[in-house]
């Protein structure tokens, strides 16, 4: 593969590279490893282009590609975890409450998004991106099994693990743990 | 319909209750406790909204040079070193090893009986035996190595996976060679061996099937049939291991399951399940195996050694004497205890060790997988360390029980 063939492929994606990494923003939480994420998932995209099906949907191949990438990415983090630069609280959860200026709806959802951004970072990595894939981008589970690649129960299951984790940090009470 | 549990409410919220969705509609709107539970969650997931759409910055300048960087480094490490020069070594290492077993069971004898009269040989027996137990593992080495080239399209991943294959049941393959050899009178010696090399390569250089049509099919007649396998080798195993505690306690139980797998019922269950496990095992494995992907390929790498053990190991009666009866290699082997007595014993001391390490690899990794879909990570994680400490242990056991060593004779 030469220069040229990178020039076709990056105006081929060009308009899907904005679609990336809000999708790796919201599985990362973060806007730096998105970066990296996308960057990553671009290399690769690039190298497998032979296996890219032309019948297929390119936005459905990179966002699975993204999808992997991002789930690699949380894994390598989780086994160097840097304590020195915590998450960005406000990468992770954006509430309704921006468009509310009313300063002590501010400091609830303030709080709130503390306390899922730390509830989302409990999570272990295939919790944290079945989870961003079912709530934030929609996602049927069989969808989200096909694209990390693991059975539909396993997906479930992350999913339960992930929902129970944000209960048990935004309503402990009613959480029933 | 009794009360919502938490797991059917999460489903029910995201719309991924299937069929069951109008019970749970109506359910809902019937039962206040269970309303009450799931206003609750709806309002907790409620609040967990994505981030606002972002317009990432331009960076097109800066991931064009990064991939360009990648590429390069990539052709000058991966490429070039990976691609030809990994698969070229990997492929020279799996067709090597089936060439030099002859010569690692002449070490493993010879060091055995060093050993007997200087203890100062032990790490030579040791040596010895990894040397003719590497075959499987690089086999697993090797298919990592190779281009993705997954169908099999490519004569070299051919050559490649052809030679895997035979590396991975060289143990197996050599024990029937060398019995067929003896009981057909054949006296061809090492040549059978080297013949049987040759037809393996020849596998290599002949185009394969594309695909198989159904793996599901396939993975459910074999996991069916693994389950009846598993009792009859489980039990096996635990008997090889107890052999190490007690000689006299495991030819006690030997008897009793030899009475038991020559009922005429059971033998055939067996050696049907044994037929479906290889039959299913190699069409998954030629299937499964790609660069990589290390697990699959330990899956598929400790299947084939499974088949060519079941084979030897249940029909060898078949083929060799016509007599079911006589389809005990292990409890042949082991009436000799110990191996290292004989060259001919020896070659079953690998065979046998890794029958049980291949069979412990392959249910092993399986669990690993299925236990991902009801565990949390960190356990899963546990437990395989726990399974990979019982594992060895078993092993260690086993291999010391079939070199003559038993708290109780």
């Amino acid at each position: 593969m030469n220069d040229g063939d990178l020039e076709v492929f990056l105006s081929l994606v060009e308009r899907h590279r904005s679609y990336m990494y809000n999708l790796a923003l919201r599985m990362t939480g973060h806007e730096q490893d998105a970066k990296d994420v996308v960057q990553e998932s671009l290399l690769n995209a690039f190298l497998r282009l032979d296996q890219f099906e032309r019948r297929a949907d390119l936005r459905t191949w990179l966002h699975r590609i993204v999808v992997n990438c991002a789930l690699d990415q949380l894994r390598s983090q989780r086994r160097r975890p840097d304590v020195s630069n915590p998450r960005p609280l406000s990468d992770v959860v954006d509430t309704a409450a921006s468009s509310s200026p009313d300063p002590e709806r501010l400091v609830v959802s303030s709080d709130c998004r503390r306390q899922v951004a730390a509830a989302m970072n409990t999570m272990s990595p295939l919790e944290r991106v079945t989870f961003a894939l079912r709530h934030f981008e929609g996602c049927s589970i069989g969808e989200i099994a096909q694209t990390v690649g693991i059975g539909q129960s396993a997906a479930k299951q992350h999913i339960f693990r992930a929902v129970r984790k944000l209960r048990l940090a935004l309503d402990p009470q009613r959480s029933g743990l | 319909m009794s009360h919502l549990g938490d797991e059917e409410l999460v489903l029910h919220y995201y719309g991924e209750d299937g069929p069951g969705l109008v019970a749970v509609e109506r359910h809902l709107r019937t039962c206040a406790q269970c309303a009450r539970a799931y206003e609750a969650l709806a309002r907790t997931l409620n609040a967990v909204t994505p981030p606002e759409y972002v317009e990432p910055a331009d960076d097109t300048l800066a991931i064009r040079q990064m991939i360009r960087e990648r590429l390069r480094d990539q052709s000058s490490r991966v490429g070039v070193s990976q691609s030809v020069s990994g698969e070229n070594w990997g492929m020279a290492l799996v067709w090597l090893v089936p060439l030099a077993y002859p010569l690692s069971l002449q070490a493993l004898f010879s060091s055995g009986q060093w050993a007997q009269e200087r203890l100062v040989f032990i790490p030579l027996v040791a040596i010895s035996l990894l040397w003719a137990c590497a075959g499987p593992f690089l086999a697993v080495f090797a298919l990592n190595c190779m281009a993705a080239d997954r169908r099999g399209a490519r004569a070299s991943t051919r050559v490649l996976v052809a030679g895997a294959l035979m590396a991975a049941t060289s143990p197996a393959l050599y024990l029937l060679v060398a019995r067929l050899n003896v009981s057909l009178s054949l006296g061809l010696g090492l040549w059978a061996w080297y013949g049987v090399i040759a037809l393996g390569s020849l596998v290599g250089l002949l185009p394969w099937p594309r695909a198989f049509s159904s793996k599901a099919r396939f993975s459910y007649v074999h996991r069916l049939s693994a389950l009846v396998l598993t009792v009859f080798v489980l039990g096996h195993v635990i008997n090889q291991a107890l052999a190490f505690v007690s000689l006299p306690a495991y030819t006690a139980m030997r008897s009793v399951m030899r009475v038991a797998s020559h009922e005429p019922a059971l033998y055939t269950l067996i050696v049907a399940a044994v037929g479906i496990q290889i039959a299913t095992g190699v069409a998954m494995g030629l299937k499964n195996v790609r660069a990589g992907a290390v697990a699959r390929n330990l899956q598929a790498v400790s299947g084939w050694y499974l088949a060519a053990f079941l084979l030897i190991h249940v029909f060898s009666g078949l083929l060799v004497s016509s007599q079911p009866q006589a389809a005990t290699t292990t409890a042949t082997a082991v009436n000799q205890l110990n191996l290292l007595a004989t060259p001919r014993a020896t070659a079953s001391l690998p065979f046998l060790l890794l029958g049980v390490t291949a069979f412990l690899f392959h249910v092993g990794v399986y669990a690993r997988l299925a236990a991902m879909a009801y565990l949390a990570e960190a356990w899963v994680r546990r437990l395989s360390y726990a399974g990979a400490f019982v594992g060895t242990t078993v092993v260690v056991t086993v291999g010391l029980a079939l070199f003559g060593i038993h708290v109780t004779r």
